[in-house]
Parts: C-alpha cells; sequence; structure tokens
C-alpha cells in the first residue's frame, strides 16, 4: 500500500482544489440567479446536483482522450482532470445552495440596507457579508461530496500510484486484491474526512 | 412634508392591485396612525412613503419632487430623511452596538458624528445593558427595540414604524411612545402603522383606515372607542 499520508494530503489537495475552483464560478453564478430571479437557471442547476458522478467522469473522458476535442492538453491521467471533474461535480451543489442563502439575504438584508439610506451597492454588500456562513457552509459540503467521489477519480485519474491514486480509488485498489485491512485503514480516514467537513458545514450553516 | 399621491401598487403584473389610488401625507411634527386589518396594504404604504418601492402609477413626494422622477443619486438623497422600521426586526451578525451603528456605517458617516443621538436612544429606549449583547440572541421585544433605535441613531425628520408595539411588553410601550412624543415636539413627521391599538390611536394626531388597499382620512377624535 502506498504510503497514506501521501495519498490523503493528495486527496485534500485534490479536493480542496476542486471546491475553490468550483466557488470560482459557482458563487458567481448564484448571485446572478438570486439576483436576477433566473429561477429557470436554478432549476436546471438543482435538478444536476445528484448527477452520477461517473457519468462526468465518461464525458470528461471522452473530452480529454487523445482523439477529443481537448486530446492536445494531455491532461488525461493528471490530477488536474479529477480537479477538473470533481469541480463540474460539486457545481450544481454549490450554485443550488448558495443562490438560496444568497436570495433570503439579498431580501432581508438588502432591504434593511435600503431602508437605513444605503445606496444599491451598499446594499448588495452587506447582503453578501451576511450571507459568507451559509456559503462557507455549501462549500464545506462539496468538499464532503468531492473527497469521497470515485468515479470521476478512476476514470479520468487512471489511479496511478503516487501520482493520481486518491483514498477513494486506493480502497478500490485494495479491495480488488483482497486487502481488506488496508481498505478499511483508508476507509475510516475517507470518513473522518468526509464526516469532518459536513460537520464543519453544520456548525457554518447553523451560524448563518 | 412627504406625500404618496394617488398611489397604485402591485407586485407583480399578474397580480390584483395592493394600494388603490391611496393618498397618505406625512408632515412633520405630526403622527399619523396607519390603521386596518393583516394584509390591508399598511407595510407596502409605509415602504412606498419610504420610496423602497416604486409604485406602478402615482406620485411619491419629498419636500414637493417626486423622487420616481429623480436620478438615482438624487433619490438617494432625499430618501435618507426618511428611515423605514419593518414589523420583522432584523438583525445583522455582532452585536447591539454594531447594529446601532449599522446605519451610519452603510452612509459612510463617522459613528461621532451620531454620539448624542445613540446616547439620547439608548438612554431612551433602556438598551444601556444590551449594549455587548449578541444581537441574533435578542427576544422578540428585544429586538424591537433594537431595530427602532437604529433608525433613530440616523436622526431621520420623517420616521416610518410599522407595527412598533406589536412584540413590546407595557413598559416598553411606555418609553416607546414617551420618546415618539419628544420626537414629534422637536419636529420629526411620524407615521405608525398597527392594527386598533390604542397606544397608537392616543397618540396619533390623525388616522388614517386602510382598507384592501384604499386610504380614508378620518381625525382621531372620530374614531376613539
Ligand atoms: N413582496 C410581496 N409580493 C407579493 N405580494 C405581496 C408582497 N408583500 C405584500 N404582498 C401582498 O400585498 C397585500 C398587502 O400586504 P401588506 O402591505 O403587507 O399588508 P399589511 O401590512 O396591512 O398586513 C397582501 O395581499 C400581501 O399578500
Ligand atoms: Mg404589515
Amino acid at each position: 500500500m502506498e504510503d497514506l499520508v501521501g495519498v490523503t494530503a493528495r486527496t485534500l489537495y485534490i479536493s480542496t482544489t476542486a471546491t475553490i475552483l468550483a466557488s470560482l464560478w459557482g458563487i458567481p453564478i448564484a448571485y446572478l440567479i438570486a439576483s436576477r430571479r433566473l429561477q429557470t437557471l436554478a432549476t436546471v442547476f438543482e435538478a444536476l446536483v445528484g448527477i452520477p458522478t461517473v457519468l462526468i467522469g465518461l464525458l470528461l473522458y471522452l473530452l480529454l482522450s487523445k482523439q477529443g476535442p481537448l486530446g492536445s492538453l494531455n491532461l488525461l491521467y493528471t490530477p488536474t482532470a479529477i480537479i477538473l471533474g470533481e469541480a463540474v461535480l460539486v457545481t450544481p451543489l454549490i450554485v443550488g445552495a448558495s443562490h438560496r442563502i444568497l436570495k433570503a439575504s439579498i431580501d432581508t438584508y438588502g432591504e434593511l440596507a435600503a431602508s437605513l439610506g444605503a445606496s444599491r451597492i451598499q446594499a448588495m454588500a452587506l447582503a453578501l457579508a451576511e450571507s459568507l456562513p451559509g456559503i462557507a457552509s455549501s462549500m464545506a459540503m462539496a468538499f464532503s461530496r468531492a473527497v469521497g467521489e470515485l468515479g470521476i477519480a478512476l476514470l479520468v485519474g487512471g489511479n496511478l500510484k503516487g501520482y493520481t491514486r486518491t483514498l477513494s480509488t486506493s480502497i478500490a485498489l485494495e479491495v480488488s486484491m483482497g486487502e481488506y485491512g488496508d481498505a478499511i485503514r483508508l476507509g475510516a480516514v475517507l470518513l473522518s474526512l468526509s464526516l469532518g467537513f459536513s460537520i464543519v458545514a453544520r456548525l457554518l450553516g447553523g451560524r448563518g | 412634508m412627504i406625500e404618496a399621491r394617488k398611489v397604485w401598487l402591485r407586485y407583480t403584473p399578474s397580480q390584483e392591485w395592493v394600494l388603490r389610488d391611496a393618498s397618505l401625507t406625512l408632515a412633520p411634527g405630526r403622527i399619523v396612525a396607519l390603521m386596518g386589518p393583516n394584509g390591508s396594504g399598511k407595510t407596502s404604504m409605509l415602504k412606498v412613503l419610504a420610496g423602497l418601492i416604486k409604485p406602478g402609477r402615482g406620485e411619491v413626494l419629498y419636500e414637493g419632487s417626486d423622487i420616481w422622477s429623480m436620478d438615482e443619486s438624487r433619490r438617494l438623497q432625499a430618501r435618507r430623511a426618511a428611515v423605514y422600521v419593518s414589523e420583522k426586526p432584523v438583525m445583522v451578525r455582532g452585536t447591539v452596538m454594531d447594529n446601532l451603528l449599522l446605519g451610519l456605517r452603510l452612509r459612510g458617516a463617522e459613528p461621532r458624528q451620531a454620539r448624542d443621538a445613540l446616547d439620547r436612544v439608548v438612554e431612551g429606549l433602556g438598551l444601556k445593558g444590551m449594549l455587548d449583547m449578541d444581537a441574533r440572541r435578542l427576544s422578540a421585544g428585544q429586538a424591537q427595540m433594537v431595530s427602532i433605535a437604529r433608525a433613530l441613531v440616523l436622526k431621520p425628520r420623517y420616521l416610518l414604524l410599522d407595527e412598533p408595539f406589536s412584540h413590546l411588553d407595557r413598559a416598553r410601550r411606555r418609553l416607546l411612545a414617551e420618546l415618539l412624543e419628544e420626537l414629534r415636539g422637536e419636529g420629526v413627521g411620524i407615521a405608525i402603522a398597527g392594527h386598533e391599538e390604542l397606544y397608537t390611536l392616543e397618540l396619533a394626531d390623525s388616522v388614517a383606515w386602510i382598507e384592501s388597499g384604499r386610504v380614508a382620512m378620518q381625525e382621531p377624535g372620530s374614531v376613539l372607542i
């Protein structure tokens, strides 16, 4: 078995980067949906929350493979490919959760600010500031989904030892080789990461 | 003077009119009570007077000028003469003091400039022991007092209070009523939306009844039960 610390660190790096990347485009989209009341777009993202990870893996595989439209980027079987896939995976989750938080916040705090004589920009700034804990909570949720994901990591990561192997693909490998003890050890680490971030999400959400 | 003139309002095009040909005047140094059943349009009328929502038809005049024909920055300037206090007190994260200073912060003003107003509302509304409390943990009555105080810190010339007595106990009602009478004496124009509360009626110089979005003006003598 590859060194547990290394795999864990790589898994953390990949899912954290994916979550941040997804937030960079997801939160502005959520803001647009909330402020312009783009309900149809919101519904589309909410419908995509449960999309099977293996489908995103397949789609990305077709895009990144040698003959695919993005084949020349040579991203297949790299950590970047997994990051991209997981970012796509958690985008609907981030957009879905944050647009609700932002909408409620704009309704409540936007009006409060306006009634106290704030300009439109100041009112929006207050609404954004007040929604930060909730948005952070949706990011923690996204992380906890990304960290345990298998389909994408396997298909576009390739489970290469010391390079793209993550906790979830290691577990799959150990089980296939009958090394149940190692698989359970890896599983325990994965569970604590995923639970840890779910709890963080809860705590942040409760404060929002 | 703030005047809503023949205002028609609805929130969505498919909705029935929420305000119909409604007029209301708020003069300096006067208290007008806006009375009516739930859903009659009291909150909508106060928000129209505050310049927070634009009516479909009609005019909203601040010292004679229609705020909805002004550009945005002039409208903001005019609107700052009035502060609307919602029936649902909303607190931002932080302490009671953070909330009291919120309006100043949003307007880009120095808290020092409002020292006297701040001291006065803290004293007048009995908030002294609460300043360091977490604003999100206040009782409904405490939050209502803080949200009214937060408006008064801005020294508005017009005050639009939406059901301000609803969560208050008797002692707090007394405090608020006394402070409002004092402010009236100093020339502040005050509108109070409410149900048929004696407190509001006692304070009012005039009473406007609203039903299904239509406003009827009446003098207090004729309606006091
Ligand atoms: N944001 C809104 N969107 C749609 N309808 C609203 C909205 N706010 C109020 N209304 C409707 O307008 C009518 C008047 O409401 P409101 O002004 O809150 O009355 P009141 O304060 O007298 O209870 C009600 O029928 C209410 O359902
Ligand atoms: Mg109301």
